[in-house]
């Protein structure tokens, strides 16, 4: 009898003591009513590697945001559903947040295709959408509400790589490409750069052919850009295929003098699980986390303790990236109004650790022109030329 | 065309249809005798392709090895699958129906698990030999095919010699053929199908980690092996263990040429659409439900 | 039809095509959409898998013709509001017109088989649609929005779906009850039967398929709308094509009512988890559904409580 009314003090005091711990952020904030950021992103299924590192990019500005004081005086929390990887899914969790929690604000989703579905339903309704949208056709159907900052975009990811390339003499440059896109929005967005550029630089697209996911079997693609003696190898994919090629590349003896991958090689998973493999593909970027943009060093300190990892991912970056920009709009705008907020976006200067931005009609910043390059098991930045990290290693080594 | 290219793609092309051949054949045993459709069959395989790259990763112990410490293991957990969730659905009227309804509700569960607590990142099954080839004079047989091809031949006759060589195999052919005179000559049903569900799983493991030294795999790859899977059922024929493997063969060449001539975009397309064309003329598969 | 369950019908409609008039938020109109949707994509699957007993695995084919037929003709004829609504039945008499060229070689398959080719056409559409650009191709497709506040035009929406699902659920019944569905029920139970007895399989084997493909095709159109942007990964996923398996049989196949209750649980209960439940548990949860309810209703749910309710009579 007394151990049991003795259990049930503990219980009691055990509640209290919680109740008092979760009401103490609050408090410290002077109770203020939370402003709360809402949607959806791929935590389960497909996508959901991707989606957990933007979570984490969020959630980590939210911690520092909170920690000086919050925005516009009032904590920030998260509201995020899991949409599985479901465009559909995405659509109605963006409807759920803004219409049925009313959520102040909107977050960014992955991937493009549900960017895309997403930045219709946030047009409908008329919230500020900052994401990493859906590719350049994306930003050309008239919507006023949607920010690319940064955006993914496939049209430019292989800007830097190409001017870095023209300043190459022409002798030294490659002559023959074999290009292989994956059959989605992301590949045809890549194909973009390479169709004008390859005219500019004189070299000889001797293979140009989309494949369908899943890609069985990379064999006969690198036989063949072996038999035709192509000198620069594209990738265009996501990694599962990445992987696949480069396997067989190097299974095959396959030395191109350079190899360009799409969005496979930007990922941590790249490096951690192809090792010296997976060394000197060139690939693009939104950001990149040793640049001297204010954050870049904290948020590299941050994910070397808590993950072991040596730079923060670029997923991790965008979701910080994204409540940056929205951070900086609701405090210029000095609202949570969401045109006052896109008009002060469309009309100012955001600082993020990508860099300064400004923002067009359709919610872009100027073309971006990062190129990296895996060197030694780490993503070098290697154009523009004034903030290289390395020099690029031309040709590519051959395998060993 | 170049005959190199021709004859390379049909070389890869082959082991890795050997490969789905090696994951596929438990499922169709699985469907054949038992008629259950066992959709949580790939994740099994997920199951051992991660358990071989934790044992890789830290203790470097090669994947055939763990191939093989898997097969085991994975029979006994698939016994205790049997006996607590396969079991009861016996009482269905639509085994078949019931049976995919609850596989496919535990595959879910162990996606996620599988998620818990590996996480959701890709990873790679990296063997020293990963990456190499032996060599034949133009040609370049991958080892990591090779491997996968050489373990699809070992565990597909393993499980063909077992069904037709031993007692308890040919009980499970028996009650398979008939399970009315099957009873009637006192096997045990339930046994049998205990010993054939956990059979197959096991050799899920084997043909897991096969196709992880070929690709790339997260927790929600087994969507993707699901659909090999049922490629080679519908050539080789439900329950039909060599016809399986000749499955794996076919669905390799039919891959293999069509990436030596045909645009890569078109490829996917052309296999499924060959397979349908196939079915309809021969809707039992190529060799029928055979033993 | 009994005139009290009828009435009780008629009311419930009543009711859901009232509902807008409250104003509700947004989301319900769309989470209730997307209801009615799975509905009607379960429903008319019933007629050739659960009546049938022909288990198409690639239903969503239908769903996904449909949806581009309809995203197509409006982007290429600028079509206003209502003509895209209405596009959305010659986009199902497409899925229909797809489902009898197809049906006619494919319905002589038995079995897991028929599953298994169901499948396979499904994917040879989804690539086909992928690889032909004049379609969106791998890009998709953007619908125009409707020029009306967000709270109308999805509430247009919600009618025209309640309207589909009242016009399709009303077809099944009727078929159910016919001499037409008498004879699939014959073709369920043994075919080879009901062969030596002069039922024209064959004949209704298809008809049945074309039925079963009109719906879904409807439905495409309108969720294409309804998405304003389009893409093949969307619609022909096959895990919309599994998901509606699962949802009639789940409920019970073979039933009228097992459809509608199984789409109706699983979608509420898919939502509500992933609203309450932290991601990997909530799917965790949502599969350990599926075990409990085929441990202990392997028939069904409706097949479930109607023997529990035949049990009670009994006592």
């Amino acid at each position: 009898m007394g151990k049991k009314k003795s259990k049930h003090a503990f219980l009691l005091f055990f509640l209290i003591g919680v109740c008092l711990t979760a009401g103490l952020p609050a408090s410290v904030l002077g109770a203020a009513k939370p402003i709360v950021i809402g949607g959806s992103l791929p935590l389960t299924g497909q996508y959901a590697e991707t989606g957990q590192w933007i979570e984490r990019g969020m959630r980590y500005w939210a911690e520092e945001v909170n920690a000086k004081g919050g925005l516009l005086g009032r904590p920030v929390e998260f509201k995020i559903y899991d949409d599985q990887s479901e465009v559909s899914k995405a659509v109605t969790f963006a409807e759920k947040a803004i219409t049925v929690d009313k959520v102040d604000l909107l977050f960014g989703g992955y991937p493009g295709t549900a960017a895309r579905a997403v930045m219709a339903v946030a047009e409908k309704h008329k919230y500020v959408y900052v994401s990493m949208g859906g590719h350049m056709k994306s930003f050309q159907q008239g919507y006023t509400y949607s920010f690319g900052a940064p955006p993914l975009m496939g049209e430019w990811w292989y800007e830097g790589f190409f001017q870095w390339l023209a300043t190459l003499p022409a002798n030294q440059r490659p002559k023959r490409a074999a290009v292989y896109t994956i059959n989605n929005p992301v590949g045809l967005s890549l194909m973009d750069s390479i169709n004008r550029w390859t005219k500019k630089l004189g070299i000889q697209v001797v293979i140009n052919e989309k494949y369908n996911a899943p890609l069985a079997d990379a064999t006969p693609l690198i036989v063949k850009a072996k038999q035709l003696n192509c000198d620069l190898l594209f990738s265009n994919g996501f990694f599962p295929d990445g992987v696949t090629t480069i396997k067989a590349a190097k299974a095959l003896n396959y030395n191109p003098k350079a190899i360009v991958q799409g969005i496979g090689s930007v990922i941590p998973a790249w490096v951690k699980e192809l090792g010296r493999d997976g060394d000197y593909v060139f690939s693009g970027t939104s950001l990149y986390n040793k640049l001297n943009y204010p954050g870049n060093d904290k948020l590299n300190a941050y994910v070397k303790k808590k993950y072991g990892l040596d730079g923060y991912p670029l997923y991790f970056g965008f979701g910080y990236a994204w409540m940056q920009t929205l951070e900086q709009g609701v405090r210029g705008a000095n609202s949570l109004n969401q045109t006052k907020i896109r008009d002060w976006l469309k009309t100012h200067k955001v600082h993020t650790i990508a860099g300064p931005m400004t923002f067009d009609k359709n919610g872009l910043p100027p073309p971006i022109n990062f190129c990296t390059q895996i060197i030694d098991g780490k993503v070098e930045l290697i154009w523009p030329k004034n903030i290289r990290t390395r020099e690029p290693v031309y040709p590519k080594p051959a395998w060993k | 065309m170049d005959p190199v290219l021709v004859i390379q793609s049909l070389i890869s092309g082959v082991m890795m249809g050997m490969v789905y051949a090696l994951l596929g054949v438990g499922f169709s045993l699985t469907w054949g005798v038992m008629h259950v459709i066992h959709i949580s069959h790939a994740v099994f395989g997920l199951l051992g392709a991660y358990f071989a790259y934790t044992l890789l990763t830290l203790y470097g112990v090669d994947p055939v090895v763990s191939a093989m410490v898997s097969t085991p293991l994975l029979f006994i957990v698939a016994c205790a699958v049997y006996q607590v969730l396969i079991r009861p659905l016996t009482k269905a009227r639509e085994m078949v129906v019931a049976s995919m309804i609850l596989t496919f509700g535990l595959a879910i569960i162990l996606e996620n698990l599988l998620v818990l607590v590996w996480k959701a990142d890709p990873r790679l099954l990296t063997p020293s030999y990963a990456s190499e080839s032996w060599i034949i004079g133009p040609f370049y047989l991958q080892y990591p095919h090779l491997i996968g091809f050489a373990l699809s031949l070992v565990g597909i006759s393993s499980l063909y010699v077992f069904l037709k060589k031993t007692t308890t195999g040919m009980a499970v052919r028996a009650a398979w053929q008939n399970q009315e005179a099957a009873r009637l000559y006192g096997v045990n049903l339930f046994r049998i199908s205990m010993i054939t569900f956990a059979l197959a799983v096991s050799t899920a493991g084997a043909g897991g980690i096969s196709l992880a030294l070929l690709y790339s795999f997260e927790p929600h790859s087994h969507n993707l092996w699901l659909i090999y899977l049922f490629l080679v059922v519908i050539v080789g024929g439900v329950g039909n263990v060599i016809g399986t493997a000749l499955a794996g063969l076919i669905i390799g060449v039919i891959t293999g040429l069509s990436m030596a001539f045909l645009p890569y975009q078109w490829v996917n397309l052309i296999t499924f659409g060959l397979l349908m064309v196939f079915l309809i003329f021969r809707p039992h598969g190529l060799f029928g439900e055979v033993g | 039809m009994k005139k009290v369950p009828l009435i009780m019908a008629v009311l419930t409609v009543a009711v859901m095509a009232l509902f807008p008039l409250l104003r509700p938020e947004v989301y319900y109109l769309s989470f209730l959409f997307t209801l009615f949707m799975y509905v009607v994509l379960s429903s008319s699957w019933n007629v050739i898998g659960g009546y049938a007993g022909y288990l198409s695995f690639g239903h969503a084919a239908f769903f996904g013709i449909g949806a581009f037929a309809t995203a197509k003709m409006a982007t290429a004829f600028s079509l206003s509001p209502l003509l895209t609504i209405l596009s959305s039945i010659p986009a199902g008499l497409l899925a229909a017109l797809v489902a009898l060229i197809v049906g006619y070689p494919c319905l002589r398959i038995r079995g897991p088989y028929f599953s298994v080719v169901t499948i396979c056409f499904a994917f040879v559409v989804d690539l086909a649609v992928k690889n032909i650009e004049e379609l969106g191709g791998a890009e998709g497709l953007w619908m125009t929005f409707m020029d009306l506040p967000e709270e109308t035009s999805r509430a247009i929406m919600y009618e025209v779906m309640l309207l589909l699902m009242v016009v399709t659920l009303a077809t099944v019944y009727l078929l159910g009850r016919s001499r037409f569905g008498r004879g699939l029920t014959a073709v369920r139970t043994d075919e080879e039967v009901a062969e030596t007895m002069a039922i024209p399989t064959a004949k209704l084997k298809i008809q049945a398929f074309v039925v079963s493909a009109f719906f879904p095709g409807v439905a495409g159109g309108l969720f294409a709308y309804y998405l304003s942007y389009i893409h093949p990964d969307a619609v022909f996923s096959i895990n919309i094509s599994i998901l509606i398996v699962l949802m009639a049989m789940f409920g019970g196949g073979g039933t009228w009512l097992g459809p509608i209750v199984g789409a109706v649980i699983l979608t509420v209960v898919n939502e509500g988890l992933s609203t309450f439940a932290q991601a990997e548990i909530a799917r965790i949860i949502y599969g350990a559904l599926f075990i409990i309810v085929t441990i202990f209703m392997p028939d069904g749910i409706i097949a479930y409580f109607r023997r529990w309710a035949t049990t009670q009579r009994k006592a």
